[in-house]
């Protein structure tokens, strides 16, 4: 069987980020409330599963 | 005085180990056997892989944090195991063959009480002609790997700063493998250096992998609660991917690899190639060579151990279509059939099938990623080990082994988009439970605990776990609550 160039995914239809998300994304305050929220459903997935 | 021998010393031997020491202290010998000198956080290797830490920083001796604890470690591989004891002893036993350079090649055997079994992966490079550092690709399974990687990453820049275009392949080198978070950090990582260094424009970054969706991550994707919608985590990688230009290439198997030339099949059963300058390709995984033996010496490794080379467990193997998997065929004791004595945990246990849907190209080419069950999952299952070892060795041996079934546990997977306090970024999920469990859920996960981000937060979080997590493998004061 011959070999074809590779075909690559369509992701024409995947949302992009605004402008405003992406400073949002990187604005180190709200990333800190961010990093803590994330911690604290760390914690929280390890006591509710890890039994 | 109980013997405990533990084969490995990854993430999930080393936590089995310090917690057995914990829970028993000096009434039991423990003893760890890994032919590594050395423990590795291996999530990190990424950043070693792009040049963004040293590889000192990722490992660390084992042999002073266990003569400190006062557990036994004899740097060996494990070859042979002998549940029923030999011709001599009717004492079960492990053969272990010294890796340490003054007893190299020396062999021993090793009564147990208790053995464990988390020998964690081989890398399976020669699956696929010309993958791997001894082929034409480069891997981050290893931190030596990962400096190599860094090495040709460098020299592909220098050609792009003289205006040179190339091609950066990352993803699997099969159509088995497992660890496409991996790769998928990776890929980011390099889109991430490349920036920096100021060559994005002339490189094209392709994303090569088994999985047949973007964010499958070989535990069949994820469905995310996002502001009173449910989305999915391929939509959301999907949207990484376009922001950061990286192309995807889905539901490959890759056969062959020639010097710049990668061949694969994809799902439609048609072949192509892909050209490359550069590739990070992982190899697919399998269970470390270990034998066994009954008393009469006749191999009963089939018995003990699947096809893979991974080691039966309490786990439902029947085979049955995708339709018919349960989260109860996944195992939570993690103890051999027919063995009260023998755990396997970590990648070191034969899982009962794939998280994700296994599909086949026309060709009959399997296309599949295996499980992941590295990271919390693996010091979950060993710290579990440990808690029913050390529970028999005090209260009888009938005591009920402790349990933590994938089906049951969660995991945090934080894979890193780019490093810098300020400038990184990474996406940052949570998944409860890791296999999916449509009986409980409607989504398979319990949708308030499987969650994703994606910002500058993910990178310290990871940044956290990587500094949290040596720590705690170094076993310094307040080390047992750090949690797996």
């Amino acid at each position: 069987m011959s070999e074809t160039p590779a075909v690559v995914a369509d992701l024409s239809r995947s949302p992009l980020p605004t402008r405003v998300t992406l400073r949002r994304r990187q604005n180190v305050v709200l990333q800190f409330v961010r990093f803590v929220r994330f911690d604290l459903r760390i914690m929280r997935m390890v006591a509710k599963g890890h039994r | 005085m109980a013997r405990i021998v533990i084969l490995g010393a990854g993430v999930s031997g080393h936590t089995a180990a310090l917690h057995l020491k914990r829970l028993l202290g000096s009434r039991h010998t423990i003893t760890v056997v890994s032919p590594n000198s050395k423990w590795n956080w291996i999530p990190s290797n990424i950043w070693v892989g792009v040049g963004e830490m040293e590889k000192k920083h990722v490992i660390f001796p084992l042999a002073p944090v266990y003569q400190r604890k006062g557990i036994d470690f004899r740097q060996a591989k494990g070859v042979a195991i002998r549940p029923y004891g030999d011709a001599d002893d009717p004492r079960p036993a492990v053969d272990i063959e010294y890796t340490l350079p003054e007893k190299a090649g020396q062999t021993e055997r090793l009564r147990y009480d208790y053995l464990v079994n988390a020998t964690g992966p081989k890398l399976r490079f020669e699956a696929t002609p010309g993958l791997g550092p001894d082929g034409h690709t480069v891997s981050v399974c290893t931190a030596d790997h990962a400096v190599e990687a860094n090495l040709k990453l460098r020299a592909v820049i220098e050609k792009l700063k003289a205006g040179i275009p190339q091609t950066l392949v990352v993803g699997t080198g099969h159509g088995t493998c497992t660890c496409e978070g991996a790769a998928f950090e990776y890929v980011f990582n390099v889109d991430h250096e490349l920036r920096q260094a100021g060559v994005r424009d002339l490189a094209r970054v392709v994303y090569l992998t088994n999985e047949a969706a973007l964010g499958d991550f070989g535990v069949d994707g994820m469905i995310f609660d996002q502001q009173g919608f449910q989305t999915t985590s391929e939509l959301w990688t999907g949207s990484l991917f376009r922001e950061r230009g990286v192309e995807a290439i889905l539901g490959t198997h890759v056969f062959q690899i020639d010097e710049g030339v990668i061949h694969f099949e994809s799902l439609d059963g048609e072949k192509h190639m892909l050209d490359f300058d550069f590739a990070m390709l992982i190899p697919p995984f399998g269970g470390q060579p270990l034998t066994a033996y009954d008393r009469d010496g006749a191999d009963i490794t089939a018995d003990m151990f699947a096809p893979s080379g991974f080691m039966k467990v309490d786990a439902d193997y029947s085979p049955k279509p995708y339709e018919e998997w349960k989260a109860e065929d996944w195992p939570s004791t993690y103890l051999a059939p027919g063995f009260d004595n023998i755990f396997a945990v970590g990648i070191a246990f034969a899982p009962p099938h794939q998280i994700s849907k296994p599909r086949k190209t026309p060709n009959g080419t399997v296309i599949a990623p295996s499980p992941p069950r590295t990271g919390m999952p693996s010091g979950v299952m060993g710290k579990t080990a440990a808690l029913s070892i050390a529970g028999r060795l005090k209260n009888g041996k009938d005591t009920p082994a402790h349990t933590a079934s994938m089906a049951q546990m969660g995991a945090a997977c934080v894979a890193s988009a780019g490093t810098g306090l300020t400038k990184g970024s990474a996406a940052a999920m949570t998944m409860l439970p890791v296999v999916p469990d449509y009986v409980r859920y409607p989504t398979g996960r319990d949708a308030r605990e499987t969650q994703g981000e994606l910002g500058l937060h993910g990178h310290w979080v990871k940044l956290m776990l990587h500094y949290l997590f040596i720590y705690k493998a170094k076993a310094l004061p307040g080390w047992q609550l750090i949690p797996e």
